[in-house]
């Protein structure tokens, strides 16, 4: 099985059990997603194209991000297809998104740690004022069901120790510094949503993304899991930072996929959702299971002096309304889920090198 | 006492103390310090010019030892200790110095800038950390921005894949509590180790590193007799025992390190580090440890009292890479001492 079957099966598995049924309301629709070609609009785009093949949903999907040659090159077979269109657009122009949509998931924003620590303005900016410029711009989409925001699980801070999980209402805010300023200008951009709620009626949810893990999440990125499975992926020892027992959580990229388009479709005009898996992994257990992935099995070294981290360290979402309230669950377990990415990326090593 | 609490030792005799003798260590002299510093188990042995990493030029001092030759003997000699680089983005390129640096088998690259600009260092950060050698970030002259300043930039460093920030004390200013109160801060609010390092312009480098141990860093800098810039780095054949006698495990040998240092005094020095009158008002006025022979020839040529000259440069806030406003102040300096003259 190539890379793009193995992404094709992911979204089958998940939309198996008749689960496709619960995203009826999207046949023969319009549907645009805003900063659509990164991870989770890549795996969304695989999640439409798979519902219209498999099950003849006939979307027509709209992707509007500043990146879209880096969508042609990593998502060859989505970017060619017809009912996917590509739009080249600044989401704080977002006058190009196509005005008969009738569902809008607005996911535009650097993810990148890196870049929110070297260009907070930037950062802040691509948030803001794209989002004050999306929900404008949704007050004039005489169609639209409903604009579904990609926040963050960061908006209420990080976890105090008396919570087993973060629920949607958790009391807190991030810091109003310039380190937090991806979290604080997500949060503000969730006010801007309830703004254009409360000012012009827009039919806005939010949902607050936490940790995810799949193909298509580039290995450059500092956190955890990549960089666990890029110095795998090389052949170089995996190595842990602290005492290895900072606790995350990773849903997968086709699970998510299901998740938003649920949230979309299902959702009630300010609804908070958060989207992610509650079941938490400390790292030091994750670079156990991304290293029993690759043959050699790399190393696993702790790096430096192991220190005792506090309680900060734990960070899971509380799922109870997305199980409640959508019936959602995780789909695919964490064991399966870096069972699949890691196949994934060494396939996608050979398939490039193959490829020249 | 603690806890037998673990502390990583990085010594960067064979590149701070290149500062202390122009950058004229020689490959025979780096051979037989990392022999002798690998026999005691010092951690990390950094190797290089003062200024890093392909700084070897004009401006800065041209060094003895070319940096692939320095790399390549530390190497050959260092069985257990790993091999650190120091390495300044612009001075050292990624293409031009890292990518041969890591292929001649460097363990640790430790990515420095001034304390206010960490942004300078993503890149080196990033591309060290996707070849899978471990990565620390270093603030230099990080007496020049507040506790919160630090963490800010500290935080950057964080952020590109650093896995330890090391805050320098490059001019030899601070004194127990300001490293105290630093190092609290930041191994608050950061989830990666903290390090220090000294100079002991105003004799602390000892006090100081304690008092960073102590605050919760787990990696610090120390040199063989404190060989270094100015008067020298935190010593370290008496730091290693104050450690262990605290309860501190560094896992280096007591005699093996004190033969190091005897070695280092015997071969690479030509004079021993020491507390002179320039290195106080330097720590004074929070001017760079390495400009102390550039300020000393400076002010002699231009008949100035070098104090004037160091307490001008820290009003100024000149920085290492800034040499070129030595001459300028001392020029000045004379100047108006002329002009005084003149009104007298």
């Amino acid at each position: 099985m190539n890379c793009q079957e193995m992404t094709r099966q992911d979204c089958i598995r998940v939309l198996n059990r008749e689960r496709e049924i619960e995203l009826e309301p999207l046949r023969q629709s319009e549907l645009v997603v805003i900063g659509g070609t990164g991870f989770v609009g890549t795996w969304i785009a695989e999640m439409v194209a798979a519902l219209n093949d498999e099950y003849q949903f006939g979307i027509k999907l709209h992707l509007l991000s500043r990146n879209v040659e880096q969508f042609s090159n990593h998502a060859p077979h989505l970017a060619r297809r017809l009912d996917i269109q590509l739009i080249k657009s600044d989401v704080r122009q977002s006058e190009r998104i196509p005005m008969n949509a009738d569902w809008v998931i607005h996911a535009a924003a650097n993810p990148d740690v890196r870049t929110h620590a070297s260009k907070p303005i930037d950062t802040a900016s691509v948030i803001v004022d794209g989002t004050m410029s999306v929900v404008r711009t949704a007050e004039r989409l005489g169609q639209l069901r409903k604009l579904l925001y990609l926040s963050s699980g960061l908006v209420t801070g990080s976890q105090s120790q008396s919570l087993n999980s973060l629920p949607e209402n958790a009391k807190g805010a991030p810091a109003p510094d310039a380190s937090f300023v991806y979290a604080n200008a997500k949060r503000f951009a969730e006010t801007l949503c309830s703004a254009a709620r409360a000012q012009s009626r827009v039919p806005a949810l939010v949902a607050r993304p936490f940790s995810f893990i799949g193909p298509y999440q580039s290995l450059d990125t500092p956190w955890a899991q990549t960089t666990f499975l890029s110095d795998a992926l090389h052949g170089y020892p995996v190595r842990l930072q602290g005492d290895g027992l900072v606790i995350r959580s990773y849903l997968y990229g086709s699970d998510a996929a299901y998740w938003f388009l649920r949230i979309l479709t299902a959702g009630d005009s300010g609804d908070v959702v958060n989207v992610g898996s509650p079941v938490g992994v400390s790292l030091q257990d994750l670079a156990k299971l991304v290293a029993q992935n690759f043959k050699p099995s790399p190393d696993i070294i702790f790096n430096t002096a192991p220190r005792k981290l506090g309680p900060s360290s734990h960070f899971l979402p509380d799922i109870s309304h997305a199980q409640n309230r959508y019936g959602l669950s995780v789909f695919t377990g964490l064991n399966e889920a870096v069972k699949l990415t890691a196949l994934w990326h060494q396939k996608q090593n050979t398939q490039e090198k193959f490829s020249g | 006492m603690v806890d037998n609490r673990e502390i990583i030792i990085s010594d960067p005799t064979l590149r701070d103390g290149n500062h202390a003798v122009s950058h004229q260590l020689s490959a025979e002299q780096i051979a037989a310090y990392c022999k002798a510093a690998d026999n005691a188990g010092v951690t990390v042995v950094e190797v290089g010019h003062g200024n890093g990493l392909g700084a070897s030029s004009l401006q800065l001092g041209e060094a003895k030892t070319p940096d692939h030759l320095a790399l390549m003997t530390a190497r050959k000699n260092l069985k257990k200790s790993k091999l650190g680089i120091h390495v300044i983005p612009g001075f050292a390129t990624i293409e031009r110095d890292l990518k041969p640096a890591l292929e001649l088998g460097v363990d640790i690259v430790r990515v420095a800038a001034h304390c206010s600009e960490a942004d300078i260092c993503d890149r080196h950060i990033s591309f060290a950390r996707s070849q899978g050698v471990e990565v620390w970030g270093c603030l230099m002259m990080s007496h020049m921005i507040s506790p919160a300043l630090l963490l800010e930039q500290a935080r950057k460093m964080e952020s590109y894949g650093a896995e330890g920030v090391v805050f320098m004390d490059s001019s030899g200013h601070y004194v127990p509590e300001d490293v105290r109160q630093r190092v609290e801060l930041l191994v608050a609010e950061l989830s990666i180790e903290i390090g220090f390092h000294g100079h002991n312009n105003l004799g602390l480098a000892i006090a100081n590193s304690i008092a960073a141990a102590e605050a919760g860093a787990t990696l610090i800098d120390g040199t063989a007799r404190g060989f270094g810039a100015g008067a020298g780095n935190t010593q370290l054949e008496v730091l290693v025992p104050v450690l262990e006698r605290l309860g501190y495990n560094t896992g280096i040998d007591l005699y093996k390190v004190l033969d190091a240092a005897d070695l280092a005094e015997e071969t690479l020095m030509k004079e021993m580090p020491s507390i002179r009158s320039n290195s106080v008002v330097s720590g004074l006025a929070g001017v760079f440890s390495g400009f102390m022979k550039p300020v000393a020839r400076i002010a002699k040529e231009f008949k100035v009292d070098p104090r004037d000259v160091y307490f001008e440069l820290g009003r100024r806030n000149i920085v290492a890479g800034q040499e070129d406003i030595i001459l300028e102040v001392a020029k000045e300096l004379a100047q108006r001492a002329i002009k005084r003259e003149q009104l007298n």
